[in-house]
């Protein structure tokens, strides 16, 4: 069964923009999905729906085969959403607090807070920036606390928008290397960008949005031959090369 | 912004760092009043030792805080100023300068004492507690106070402080944006003015609306873990402290 699916979802803006359209996918447990689409694609709103952030105006979304709206505390404990912006994401006044931030909101007692954070901020290697201001950090550094904030509500599906955006080449590499992690020990990833130069040898699926419409879905072999008629930069002429796209050695 | 150390919490392991947020507010709320109830030059002379004393066992940078002090000076120089101008009485034997007596000086001296008095409370209380500490203390304070959201005002407070230096960031950017555009060939002010906010505002508004969006994200209700007070025999210590000096400035 799939664990994140969804049904001729449809998104229209008040002004009458359809963001997307009639989309139905859907997320094995533990596969590493990758969705990409040129600017404007509707990619961030698809995603956000994912999370239950958005109101679809037609279709929906299943969790486990229920509707994510059923109990949508419990689906955004479930499901993650890193924000492509972490300047908006982070809401604590230093490390530590954000990365409490989540837990706080699900009432958890303040020792097993302690604890969360203590150890989301070894696995993303923020410990010696904990008491920082997070206002002063990088932006690499900012998109790791951005995933510790994430990962401190202990989610099993984790979507990335955009997680490389506007990083230099080294914070490329560890929120790289990141999200290579977190799909080692098992979580589900679902993973918008449109570098996929950066990171699509890791993926098992790639799917294509053009103009809010699931254009292809398949594994990487499949899609990519397809990929530059939708706006994506294609840089290979075969795809026997698939495994060369990504960053990390 | 990151260049300030006034009024900004420096993180260090004392236990001033350490006592209890709400005991804390007390002491200041103590301290301010006894500087409001000084009559004597004792009254200001001990007061300041024990700030001083504590900025010292809270191990602030004074060096640095001295140096933002600057500012302050100034406004601490014109109050000073004014007073002595403006408060008739005896004129001091053999001074240069008329209009300026005695008791204006006194008066001027009082309430320059008493603006360094609130300025060194509040280097130390913001020095030593984090934004989230006071929050959490600002929400137990108010709890007992009915129809009143604590949780709301602890988390717009938290906000507040989160926004303002993203906007700070946001308009340096924009200012430079438009200057490399030679926005200072405009001689019309209101119109610079009006290039400057409307940006800002709609990129404010519109980062208000992702935060909104993050917290919701990350399950943000207004029944949270609340967090649990503790307090120790030293934070009581020092709270009687503050204390004996309102006794001492009240009636000694
Ligand atoms: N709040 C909004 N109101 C109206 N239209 C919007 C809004 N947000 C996004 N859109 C439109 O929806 C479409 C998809 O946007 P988005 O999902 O952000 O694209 P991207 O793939 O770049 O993330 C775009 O055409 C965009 O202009
Ligand atoms: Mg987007």
């Amino acid at each position: 069964m799939p664990t994140l699916e969804t049904k001729n979802l449809t998104h229209i803006f008040p002004d009458g923009t359809i963001a997307i359209q009639n989309i139905s996918l859907q997320v094995k447990p533990g596969e590493f999905l990758i969705i990409a689409g040129a600017n404007g694609s509707g990619k961030t709103v698809l995603i956000r729906h994912l999370n239950g952030l958005f109101t679809p105006t037609k279709g929906t979304v299943l969790l486990d085969g229920k509707a994510i709206t059923a109990n949508i505390v419990e689906a955004r404990k479930k499901i993650g959403l890193v924000f492509q912006d972490s300047d908006s994401q982070i809401v604590g006044q230093t490390v530590a607090e954000d990365v409490a931030f989540g837990p706080e909101n699900l009432k958890l007692p303040p020792h097993e807070i302690d604890t969360i954070t203590k150890r989301v901020l070894e696995i993303t290697n923020l410990t010696a920036l904990s008491t920082q201001n997070p206002h002063v950090l990088s932006g690499g550094q900012k998109r790791k606390l951005a995933i510790a904030g994430v990962l401190a509500m202990r989610p099993e599906i984790i979507l990335f928008d955009e997680p490389f955006t506007g990083l230099d080449y080294p914070g490329v590499i560890s929120i790289l290397k990141q999200i290579i992690n977190l799909h080692k020990t098992g979580h589900t990833i679902i993973l918008v960008t449109h570098e996929l130069e950066k990171v699509l040898a890791h993926a098992d699926r790639l799917a294509i949005l053009h103009k809010g419409q699931l254009m292809e879905i398949g594994t990487p072999k499949e899609v990519i031959l397809h990929s530059k008629h939708y706006g994506i930069r294609m840089p290979l002429k075969n795809n026997e090369e698939i495994h060369l796209m990504t960053w990390l050695e | 912004m990151a260049g300030i150390t006034f009024f900004h919490y420096i993180h260090k392991n004392t236990i001033l760092h350490k006592m209890d947020c709400r005991l804390k507010l007390l002491c200041l709320i103590l301290l301010s009043l006894s500087a409001g109830f000084a009559t004597k030059w004792l009254h200001y002379f001990v007061i300041i030792c024990i700030i001083t004393l504590a900025i010292i066992i809270a191990r602030l940078p004074i060096a640095a805080l001295l140096k933002d002090m600057k500012f302050f000076a100034i406004i601490i120089l014109i109050v000073f100023i004014s007073n002595a101008f403006t408060i008739p009485g005896e004129q001091i034997p053999n001074f240069p300068i008329s209009n300026v007596s005695i008791q204006g000086i006194t008066a001027g001296l009082r309430f320059a004492g008493r603006l360094i008095i609130i300025l060194m409370i509040c280097t130390a209380i913001t020095g030593t507690t984090s934004l989230m500490a006071l929050k959490n203390a600002i929400e137990w304070l108010l709890r007992p106070i009915p129809f009143i959201p604590e949780v709301r005002i602890a988390t717009i407070i938290n906000l507040t402080f989160v926004l303002i230096p993203l906007i700070f960031d946001n308009y340096v950017e924009i200012i430079s944006a438009q200057k490399s555009r030679c926005i200072q060939l405009n001689k019309n002010p209101i119109r610079r003015i009006r290039l400057i906010t409307l940006p800002l505002l709609s990129q404010s508004l519109r980062r208000a609306d992702e935060i909104a969006y993050a917290m919701e994200s990350r399950c943000y209700s207004e029944t949270r873990s609340s967090y649990i007070h503790k307090t120790n025999k030293i934070d009581w210590i020092i709270l009687g402290t503050c204390l004996m000096i309102l006794i001492f400035a009240l009636f000694l």
